[in-house]
């Protein structure tokens, strides 16, 4: 492997794609409804564990703390508060303890993935490139647009006119200075996208191979059947609060 | 003319939805203003106009948007909301197709119309509001408190959801209009339309 393919510092955690996509899907029931913590402990680990195992304790440790921060004012402090206090309390427990689980793991697979694995594992099971390629292209630049945004709030700072109540008087002018550059950029990006995929081959017919193989190993199993039985006890839970209304 | 997606095509999908959905989100942060939740899609409507219409500027075949509605209606889902989105995106998006279609991809009317249907997609993430209502009601006044619920109560009707579905429809006629009016002025000034 003298390809410079092992500067991607290999953890021992290292999980597909595909256990990725079943993750976000799992964790995408819980924003539904509010469940004890008891009932949604299990898949309120997962993100920190995957987070956790991977070069982002960090991130794992704060979000492990604003969740219980957020537990804790729903539980303890909502029942005595009135007013707006209790609105905006309401507003970012809720948002938070709802929320936090599923941003976080749509974190962790957009910063762990590289765009070569993911379609590697796709292509592996099966799934048309007509959905693979938007899609990747979709997890690649999201991060881009994010950068983007920031840049041109500097670039319109430095003639004066950043996000201040002075602009917002006239929001139709912010909507265009924002507008017109990220579309102008995109056209770009989209062209230089083209021009890649182009020399890496994936306009042409034949079967492409690939470098990185995409397979399940034990982590992968594991965190799957974790992620099931934390699934099968929420899923109980609803269905019976369900079944008795 | 070749009928299948090439990679180019398949990018340029990618590419604009990332704009769509991040515009949408932006202005999705709005609905916790209770209110303001229910004005969200024709919001939405006002603002996709110019980059959909950018969009089609390099949209000459078939699928192209209906692939488009299905990557947003995943997205949509993946995000918390709930899988009626897919179904939703992924129909308007097909029906606007088929009016694309039918003016050959190039008339400005078709596009227009085209435009007010593809985002009345987006009414797939409040439809489950409007038929699930008395279970969102009580799960709502649990998670957004009752102040919350007694401010929209009294808009969440059948006859609110037409109205709704109507002026989304227009606006986003209207900013599909829009749209072509900045595509003049920027645009193809840069010759990138």
């Amino acid at each position: 492997m003298e390809l410079g393919l092992n500067n991607n510092q290999k953890t021992f955690f290292n999980l597909d794609p595909r256990t990725k996509i079943f993750l976000l899907v799992i964790l995408s029931f819980m924003v539904f409804n509010d469940a004890p913590l008891y009932i949604s402990g299990i898949l309120v680990l997962i993100p920190f564990i995957c987070l956790f195992c991977s070069n982002h304790k960090k991130t794992a440790i704060i979000y492990i703390l604003v969740y219980v921060l957020a537990k804790y004012i729903q539980i303890c402090l909502l029942p005595t508060a009135t007013g707006l206090v209790s609105f905006i309390l309401i507003a970012f427990s809720y948002t938070s303890s709802r929320m936090l689980p599923i941003i976080l793991m749509g974190y962790y697979t957009l910063v762990s993935t590289k765009v070569s694995e993911f379609i590697a594992s796709m292509e592996r099971s099966g799934v048309p490139k007509d959905i693979t390629i938007p899609v990747s292209v979709v997890f690649r630049y999201i991060p881009s647009v994010y950068e983007e945004i920031k840049s041109i709030t500097n670039a319109m700072k430095m003639r004066g006119f950043g996000l201040n109540f002075k602009s917002l008087r006239n929001p139709l002018k912010m909507v265009e200075f924002y507008m017109i550059p990220i579309l102008i950029s995109a056209v770009k990006t989209s062209d230089d996208l083209s021009a890649a995929s182009l020399t890496r081959g994936f306009s042409s017919p034949k079967k492409r191979t690939h470098l990185v193989d995409a397979k399940f190993n034990i982590f992968d199993y594991l965190v799957i059947i974790v992620s099931l039985f934390g699934f099968g006890i929420y899923a109980f839970y609803f269905l019976r609060s369900v079944l008795s209304i | 003319m070749n009928e299948r997606l090439n990679v180019k095509d398949l990018i340029t999908v990618g590419i604009f939805s990332v704009i769509l959905i991040v515009l949408i989100f932006i202005f999705g942060m709005l609905g916790y203003i209770p209110i303001l939740m229910l004005t969200l899609p024709i919001l939405a409507a006002l603002i996709c106009g110019i980059p959909y219409m950018l969009f089609l500027t390099r949209v000459n075949k078939f699928g192209m948007v209906t692939l488009m509605g299905l990557i947003l209606g995943i997205v949509m889902f993946l995000s918390g909301h709930t899988w009626v989105p897919i179904l939703v995106f992924t129909l308007c998006a097909f029906v606007a197709d088929c009016i694309l279609k039918m003016g050959n991809y190039s008339s400005l009317k078709n596009s227009i119309i085209s435009h007010g249907v593809f985002i009345l997609g987006i009414m797939g993430n409040m439809l489950p509001f409007f038929i699930l209502r008395d279970y969102y009601m009580s799960s709502m006044k649990a998670s957004m408190g009752a102040g919350y619920v007694n401010t929209i109560a009294p808009f969440l009707t059948n006859e609110t959801l037409i109205v709704l579905c109507i002026l989304t429809v227009i606006c986003g006629m209207i900013s599909a209009y829009i749209g072509k009016i900045v595509l003049k002025k920027h645009f193809e000034k840069a010759g990138i339309a």
